[in-house]
């Protein structure tokens, strides 16, 4: 096949779903710049309302605190099950995984619904718990800044598990052998050998589930109180709510651009990699 | 690292046990919220509560008669189908052409193609909503398949590709040898062959767009409702305990696509 055949196949293989995705994902995006910016306009009006208001600087604010605290607590849970999984027998770890494909899998909403469930006010803790202490105890925990973080680590752990297992399983066991022979500790097998040759899993795992939790929506929404009204929340309260499209689409830009920035470390790990197996 | 011969180390020993532990209660942390919903779900609409005092159905009863649930199912049914057709035949060929081909702007396209991975669904929901207003699309069921079939074209790529990567590029070059044309050479010698990839990634992109709840919130009109978003507004709302019903029959769902897509991994491995 010539070069010139050879695009052409090409061209008549991808062009559907590109043009699809220009048409359904580029186009919205610029929709979003062009009214960022005020329209016609071109002004960045929307930007300056944005950096002044309280609202949007306390959104900012605990929407990075909780997608770093969120992020590190799953990193740390994710971490615990990749290892065990690590050193599982193919067969068996192919059973536990099932664990964690289910939630994985499970519908946000049956998540929010279930916490629901455990944590409210009457809910399944609170129940045994009065049990145990033989009074009414109704501890709040849905609806404020814990709803939210047990909601989140449980939406995410998952997605630190995958990444993270599979460098785990890049490890030569040759280096657990000679650390063996060596007679080394588990401790500093594990600080080591372990965690810095599981390092490309961490970052990937953790600057996907940064990007995610970043635009968190229906977790603090259902989960979360008025304390807790992440920037996805204020996207939405200002598109439906006030009405106010250029300041929700200012929004949306950072969001983008937050992502995009967090997004680089995972990119940057793999092509390294990539051009390492090269 | 499953290696047995360094068990006889009573301190690794202990270590692994504490850390078998620490996972099991990690694996529980994680299950618990897919499964508490079950039991929950054969209670009665008096009370939300585990576990339930007695055994019914009424919870499924309500929800399968009033046609303020079944309207919404209907709906999810439908886009989802939809969006799973639409996302399959843009996506399938997509996939081929990208493992396959090279051409000019490939890594242009291929990050156009697998942007809504890294894209927030509510900055993807706000551009739809503002394109789709401009446009008079919005609340319609045709903007919620569109915006549904971007959000899961990455995956089935993902899954499609992974597929083509295992074929042999020899049976296509020798079908194309023998004078097949460029299309009869795909319809005949890579889709047949690709058969467990295409079902495993259409069936991800009917389980994703029927649980799909940011997009379709903003996209959706009184008459379009999907299930999520009828299930999100009724927890914000009243907490109805006929969402715990709903709940289960999600979960259910998610478990027979895990084990099914899981089935076809095996079988295409298996060839």
């Amino acid at each position: 096949m010539t070069g010139v055949e050879n695009s052409r196949a090409a061209a008549a293989f991808v062009s559907p779903a590109a043009l699809v995705s220009l048409a359904i994902a580029a186009v919205p995006l610029l929709f979003i710049l062009y009214t960022s910016l005020g329209g016609a306009a071109l002004s960045l009006e929307a930007f300056e309302n944005l950096l002044t208001s309280t609202l949007f600087r306390r959104s900012l604010y605990t929407t990075l605190e909780i997608s770093v605290s969120a992020s590190l607590i799953s990193l740390v849970l994710g971490y615990v099950v990749a290892l065990h999984l690590a050193r599982q027998p193919p067969r068996r770890r192919a059973v536990y995984m099932v664990l964690v494909l289910l939630p994985f899998w499970t519908s946000i909403l049956v998540k929010s619904y279930a916490f629901t469930v455990i944590l409210g006010r009457e809910g399944v803790i609170n129940l045994v718990l009065s049990w145990v202490f033989g009074t009414q105890v109704a501890l709040p925990m849905i609806l404020n800044r814990f709803g939210v973080m047990v909601g989140m680590t449980n939406y995410l752990t998952p997605f630190i598990v995958f990444p993270v297992l599979a460098s785990l399983l890049a490890i030569d066991p040759a280096l657990y052998r000679a650390a063996d022979i060596m007679s080394a500790r588990p401790m500093r097998i594990f600080f080591t050998i372990t965690l810095p040759l599981s390092l490309p899993g961490i970052v990937a795992g953790v600057s996907s589930v940064m990007v995610m939790s970043l635009g968190f929506f229906v977790i603090p929404a259902l989960l979360g109180g008025r304390q807790d009204v992440m920037l996805a929340n204020l996207v939405d309260f200002y598109t439906r709510e006030t009405l106010d499209w250029n300041m929700a689409a200012a929004i949306g830009v950072l969001l983008l651009a937050m992502v995009v920035l967090l997004s680089a470390p995972a990119l940057w790990m793999r092509r390294n990699q990539l051009a390492g197996k090269a | 690292m499953s290696d047995a011969f360094d068990l006889k180390d009573p301190l690794k020993r202990r270590y692994r046990r504490f850390g078998t532990a620490l996972a099991c209660l990690v694996y529980a942390f994680m299950l618990v919220p897919s499964l508490i919903v079950i039991p929950v779900s054969f209670g009665t609409q008096h009370e939300v509560r585990f576990p339930p005092r007695e055994f019914s159905f009424e919870l499924y009863q309500i929800f399968f008669s009033s046609a303020a649930w079944t309207g919404p199912l209907l709906q999810s049914l439908k886009v989802a189908c939809l969006t799973t057709i639409l996302a399959l035949a843009t996506a399938v060929p997509a996939a081929y052409g990208i493992v396959r081909h090279d051409f000019p702007g490939k890594k242009a396209i291929t990050l156009l193609l697998m942007s809504p991975l890294v894209i927030p669904a509510i900055v993807m929901a706000l551009g739809l909503y503002l394109y789709f207003s401009y446009i008079r699309l919005t609340g319609s069921t045709l903007a919620l398949v569109l915006g549904h079939t971007i959000y899961v074209t990455p995956f089935v790529i993902v899954m499609v590709a992974a597929g083509v990567q295992k074929l042999d590029p020899n049976l296509e070059f020798g079908a194309t040898l023998m004078g097949a044309g460029r299309y009869r050479m795909f319809a005949t010698v890579v889709l047949p062959q690709l058969a467990p990839s295409i079902m495993a990634g259409g069936l991800f992109a009917f389980l994703i767009s029927f649980d799909e709840v940011v997009i379709s919130w903003f996209l959706v009109s009184a008459t379009t409702t999907t299930l999520p978003v009828k299930m999100y507004s009724s927890i914000q709302w009243e907490i109805s305990p006929v969402i715990a019903a709903v709940s289960t029959m999600l979960t259910v769902l998610s478990l027979v696509v895990c084990m099914l897509t899981a089935a076809l991994q095996r079988s295409g491995r298996g060839q």
